[in-house]
């Protein structure tokens, strides 16, 4: 079968920095729910390989232990691909310089993501000229 | 819903949008196809001579090809877009997203599309980025409601 009939999906988990679990505790969780997945431990989190259905159920399971602190985003190349793996070509691998600048606002968002506050999306209106004499001559 | 999402590679856009049961399209997506093919190999993308003119639909023939082939990645995720999030001034602009040009376009169409669009500012400090979290929140919560 070609990998275009069957497509194997990768996703990187991102630990927050206020996760209460560890890289090499993640990856414990991750082979002890027994999926037929590749699973490589990295600097960041972790790195899952496979079916798409298994990697979204092992997503979805190992969210669940802090929901708040645990991310996840697709990746285009397999764990341990030749053309960008740091072993094999020196230095940091693409995307590892976007992943730590994200990784300073992760505390932000992890933090606004347990404590939702109410905004608007709307513009705030520009004040007329009338409504600004008006309060100019207040004062 | 299928989000579109601006930078294309973001892990904190992606992540929100997936948290709130929608699909981001995002550029690793695009790029998966391409390395994953049996034929490749060659690092780093498997860009072909067909990319540039794929990217004719998305930008004129006096367009830089770079921006064309970035567009035959791009473009065919502002076409599935339903809705779409823009963040703009973010700091990691390149590697496949550092062509400031093809930036432009992209945004430009996703504007031009007639979709739902929420545009923000890159947070730079604790407190824009609470507003930022919430606000997209907000939005994709909207996007549910509308569709019922």
């Amino acid at each position: 079968m070609s990998p275009l009939e069957n497509p194997k999906v990768t996703r990187m988990i991102i630990l927050g920095p206020s996760a209460n679990i560890s890289q090499s505790e993640l990856v414990r969780k991750l082979h002890m729910m027994e999926l037929p997945l590749t699973i490589k431990s990295t600097c960041y989190g972790a790195a899952v390989s496979g079916d798409e259905e298994i990697v979204k159920k092992a997503i979805e399971d190992v969210r669940a232990l802090d929901p708040y602190n645990i991310f996840s985003k697709d990746r285009g190349f397999p764990p341990g691909d030749p053309r960008r793996c740091r072993a094999k070509r020196g230095g940091a691998r693409e995307g590892f310089h976007q992943l730590e600048r994200e990784f300073e606002l992760l505390d932000a968002v992890s933090n606004a993501l347990e404590h939702p506050q109410k905004v608007s999306l709307k513009k705030a209106k520009k004040v007329s000229p009338e409504e600004f004499k008006e309060i100019a001559e207040e004062n | 819903m299928k989000i579109a999402i601006f930078p294309p590679n973001s892990l904190i856009l992606a992540d929100l949008v997936e948290r709130r049961g929608h699909e981001p399209l995002v550029l690793q997506r695009e790029i998966r196809k391409r390395v994953s093919t049996p034929e490749i190999d060659s690092p780093p993308l498997n860009m072909t001579e067909e990319d540039p003119i794929k990217g004719l639909k998305y930008a004129a023939i006096e367009v830089p090809s770079g921006v064309r082939g970035r567009m035959a990645l791009l473009g065919p995720l502002i076409d599935e877009a339903d809705a779409a999030i823009i963040m703009e001034d973010a700091p990691f602009g390149f590697g496949c997203v550092g062509c400031a040009r093809t930036n432009e376009l992209c945004m430009f169409n996703l504007r031009k599309k007639n979709i739902p669009v929420l545009e923000l500012k890159y947070p730079t400090n604790r407190e824009e980025t609470q507003e930022v979290v919430n606000k997209i929140n907000v939005f994709l919560d909207s996007l549910e409601e509308n569709n019922g």
